[in-house]
């Protein structure tokens, strides 16, 4: 092999040196310059050892191919590098760049092909998992994309899991996540455009829409927003949607998060935009309504009154996770009146021996179940048991034996933090979550007229928010009767041919009006 | 600066949550006894005639509030001295709620806790939504009012059930002739509440659609006048005149008289609750009406001023009357004459008759028509 390669070597150097000599169509460019374009490469990759360099010959002609060998296929790779450097024996040396074209299409078939001009292009390209090639004579560098698309498998959703309906949810790997979306709406106006975000870091965003449905205003204030990010690093959904929502300093999510495809899907169909960010299983939809946390997609895959029925659990449970221990506090401390007079005496009765009031006592009890709601969430799952044998002797009856709190008291904090898991996202009850210590606080100085003051503040405050320009609150206040298919209850769905108003969506109407699909004459009729 | 926008619901929902404001807690209509129902019902009927002659009065310059009106009949220099008297007696009015409403809560929900407390509180509120914007205020009021409607449905509901309601109270129907009726109009029931919409002619401008604006503000003042004529029944019904007229906050003690099994019993909080609404909006009308007149006559935005006079309403309404029989002499006898006709009725008709004069020589020499803005174009330049 070696003499063979030596023999090619030099007849390919003699070539080089012809074309040097003035034959050369292809014109010498400075940057292209295989030895300094190396030079800057290894200083700009420095020590990493996965960056690697492989000179060689490809058709006689001196090339470099640059790579992070962490980031490539190494499959594709072998093959491709292979082809690459096994030269025929009557190949012709390429001269100009659409011979290089045309040789790289039979040797690399579809992989996506991109010109290179400068070297802070190279060093990106390398950096997303191409395989950059530079040959000796060409104006041009040429990466090829060879990203190792090493991935989780698709699993089921982990924390929006549903009864009946798609079982996937999003992965780390965005264009999995793109197209999961793509094939529920085989559509060519659904559009996905790329954004790269952070400084250091370039991660992708990609954001997904339908064209001429979307409403165009939040499309142009999205991307405003995106292009005027300036942070170093993005690593999650979650650092976008800080950076884009219109108000950081609330309570309520302003922006949708969701894990399943689906429901990303159906919001886009809605006139939503969706952002996928490079490394995060979780979508955001803009804009957002307050209501939009309270549905689900498997509402429509359910029977039509449990869909209604389950929404209406769903909003109880907000305001009971609300406003329960508040109530306790505040009916306890100063209106003892309000209750049954045998109800009173069993409270009193199970408070004897209790020496807190009762604000001191919720107050314990409610940070004693959120330390363990972390304690659950971070610990090992080798130690998962004794957590849960714990906790339950922390807050169960043995610490109403105990005599530091009642019976009551457990019953009602437990009712709040079942109502706490129900919502749907996440990071909604995080709002109920913290907003009932404040509950709590006002209700303790000023009893129910404090849990009235704040829940009015409340609703001032989510009436004053606003997601890319829609009022937070839409279509409650403003008031919409078109858009109430599909906030309390359900509709079947059939009858949801329009479009959420709210959204200003440019294409209002989703399908012509049909009737109940009607069966058969009835018999005698 | 952006125009705030509210909505056809949104006005509808201001005017019920005004209405019913301080009148449902107070009570009106109680110098006709047992007819109160019907003085409700009369002064319904002027009620709509008032707010429609409001409504008449800016349409005659659109987009122009109640103290840009006034500028343009009686001068800037004069007009100033006009809105200075509107701000302080929107101030005072708001105060005088807020007072209504602090007195109720030292006597049902909190008697240890002092009113300055329950005044600052629901002040600060008031400052905040205020601050917030006008568009605030309203879908506050908008995500609220179903929830009045349903907790005088189960009020309602559970009068019944509890057996406290005897239809016969309302007889006799016109015992004494029309003279109580009369006597409980004028001026009570013109003035209080439906004159108090005079502080509505600052948000007119605010709503989207003004053409629609006069029936849906009709429909407004009609379905708050059903609800305070129900509510009056109601309280006749299940407490009968005597004792409304001992009673110092007439629902508060009909939601007292409910009593199922032995578990529903003490239903105030929720009544509290209506009224406590009513309360906000009705003050946040009237802060918002003066916060206007100083935007007007200072030239800053309005934000500026929500939660510092919100808290100088707060002060007001506690020092306005020593105890809260001085507070309703004080709101019977004295308010009416001297500060509710005249700026409720005397000051707008003045202004009906300088405006449609005005505006009819006007319309012999056309140049008269662009009176207003020229005023405007002579004011820029030095601003």
């Amino acid at each position: 092999m070696a003499p063979i390669r030596r023999l090619r070597k030099t007849r390919a150097l003699k070539k080089i040196g012809e074309i040097k000599e003035g034959k050369e169509i292809v014109k010498q460019e400075p940057s292209n310059s295989l030895l300094s374009l190396k030079k800057t490469l290894s200083g700009a990759f420095g020590k990493s050892s996965d960056f690697r360099v492989i000179e060689g010959f490809i058709n006689g002609r001196a090339g470099i191919l640059f790579y992070l060998e962490s980031m490539i296929n190494p499959k594709q790779m072998i093959k491709t590098t292979s082809k690459l450097f096994a030269s025929k024996k009557d190949a012709q040396p390429f001269n100009t760049l659409d011979e290089f074209r045309s040789f790289s299409r039979e040797i690399f078939g579809g992989v996506r092909c991109k010109s290179l001009k400068d070297d802070e292009s190279v060093s990106q390209a390398i950096l997303n998992g191409s395989l950059v090639i530079v040959i000796e004579g060409l104006t041009e560098i040429v990466s090829f994309h060879m990203l190792n698309t090493e991935k989780r498998a698709l699993a089921e959703p982990s924390t929006q899991t549903v009864i009946r309906g798609p079982k996937d949810s999003f992965i780390e790997a965005v264009s999995t996540n793109i197209s999961l979306i793509r094939r529920r709406i085989k559509n060519p106006k659904l559009t996905f455009e790329k954004f790269t975000i952070g400084k250091d870091t370039q991660t992708s965003v990609f954001i997904g829409y339908m064209d001429g449905i979307v409403n165009e205003k939040v499309l142009k204030e999205l991307k405003d927003r995106l292009n005027g990010i300036e942070v170093s690093a993005i690593f999650d959904s979650g650092n976008i949607e800080e950076l884009i929502t219109d108000k950081t300093f609330t309570f309520f999510p302003l922006a949708l998060n969701t894990e399943r495809p689906d429901s990303a899907a159906a919001n886009i169909m809605d006139g939503k935009v969706a952002i996928l960010v490079d490394g995060s299983p979780f979508a955001l939809m803009v804009p957002a309504v307050f209501v939009n946390f309270f549905e689900i997609s498997e509402d429509f895959y359910q029977p039509l009154y449990l869909g209604s029925f389950l929404r209406f659990i769903r909003y109880l449970s907000f305001m009971i996770a609300l406003i329960t221990p508040s109530v306790y506090v505040g009916v306890l401390t100063y209106h003892q009146e309000l209750l049954p007079t045998s109800f009173l005496l069993s409270i009193i009765a199970q408070r004897e021996g209790v020496p807190f009031p009762a604000v001191v006592e919720v107050l314990l009890m409610e940070i004693t179940f959120e330390i363990l709601r972390e304690a659950g969430i971070r610990m090992p799952k080798a130690v998962g048991q004794m957590v849960s044998i714990v906790g339950a002797l922390v807050i169960g009856q043995a610490a109403a034996e105990a005599g530091i709190i009642s019976n009551i008291m457990i019953i009602i904090m437990a009712i709040t933090a079942i109502a706490n898991f129900v919502a749907p996202v996440y990071s909604f009850s995080s709002a109920s979550r913290l907003i009932r210590f404040l509950l709590i606080i006002s209700a303790a100085i000023l009893g129910l007229y404090g849990v009235f003051l704040m829940l009015i503040l409340m609703v001032a405050h989510l009436c004053s928010l606003r997601s890319f320009g829609i009022p937070y609150l839409s279509p409650l206040a403003p008031f919409i009767l078109e858009d109430q298919k599909d906030v309390f209850i359900r509709f079947p769905y059939w009858a949801m041919n329009n479009r959420p108003k709210y959204l200003e969506s440019e294409k209002a109407i989703k399908a012509n009006p049909v009737a109940s699909p009607s069966p058969p004459p009835m018999k005698g009729e | 600066m952006l125009k705030e926008n509210i909505s056809l619901t949104q006005l509808e929902a201001l005017l019920l949550n005004f209405l019913l404001g301080s009148a449902i807690v107070i009570g009106i209509g109680t110098d006709a006894k047992n007819d109160a129902w019907i003085a409700i019902l009369i002064a319904t009927l002027i009620g709509g005639g008032t707010i429609l002659f409001y409504w008449f009065l800016m349409n005659r310059l659109p987009g122009k509030t109640l103290y840009e009106l006034l500028e343009f009949c009686f001068g800037r220099k004069f007009a100033i001295l006009l809105s200075h008297g509107y701000i302080v007696y929107f101030l005072y009015n708001s105060g005088r709620v807020i007072r209504d409403f602090g007195e109720l809560m030292a006597s049902a929900l909190m008697p240890n806790t002092p009113i300055e407390i329950i005044s600052l509180t629901i002040c600060f509120v008031i400052g905040y939504i205020l601050y917030l914007g006008l568009e605030v205020l309203a879908r506050t009021s908008e995500i609220f009012t179903p929830y009045l409607f349903g907790f005088i449905f189960l009020l309602t509901i559970f009068l019944l059930v509890s057996g406290q309601i005897e239809m016969t109270r309302l007889l006799p129907v016109l015992g004494e002739g029309f003279k109580p009726i009369l006597k409980s109009l004028f001026p009570g029931l013109l003035t209080f509440p439906f004159g108090e919409l005079i502080v509505f002619t600052v948000i007119f401008l605010n709503v989207t659609d003004t053409k629609k604006g006069q029936k849906a503000s009709l429909i407004g003042v009609g379905v708050a006048s059903f609800l305070l004529i129900f509510s009056s029944i109601l309280m006749i019904v299940t407490l009968g005149v005597d004792g409304i007229l001992r009673s110092n906050f007439p629902l508060l003690s009909t939601a007292r008289e409910v009593a199922i099994g032995n578990f529903i019993e003490r239903i105030d909080a929720i009544v509290v609750f209506i009224m406590m609404l009513g309360i906000l909006v009705k003050g946040s009308v009237f802060l918002y009406g003066a916060l206007k007149g100083l935007e007007y006559i200072y030239k800053k935005p309005f934000r500026y001023f929500s939660i510092p006079f919100a808290m100088l309403v707060a002060f007001y309404s506690v020092l306005i009357s020593v105890n809260f029989a001085d507070h309703l002499q004080e709101g019977l006898k004295l308010v009416p004459y001297f500060l509710h006709l005249p700026f409720q009725f005397g000051i707008p008709a003045v202004m009906l008759v300088i405006l449609l004069w005005k505006q009819r020589k006007g319309k012999k020499n056309k140049t008269g028509w662009n009176y207003g803005s020229n005023q405007k174009a002579k004011k820029n330049p030095g601003t």
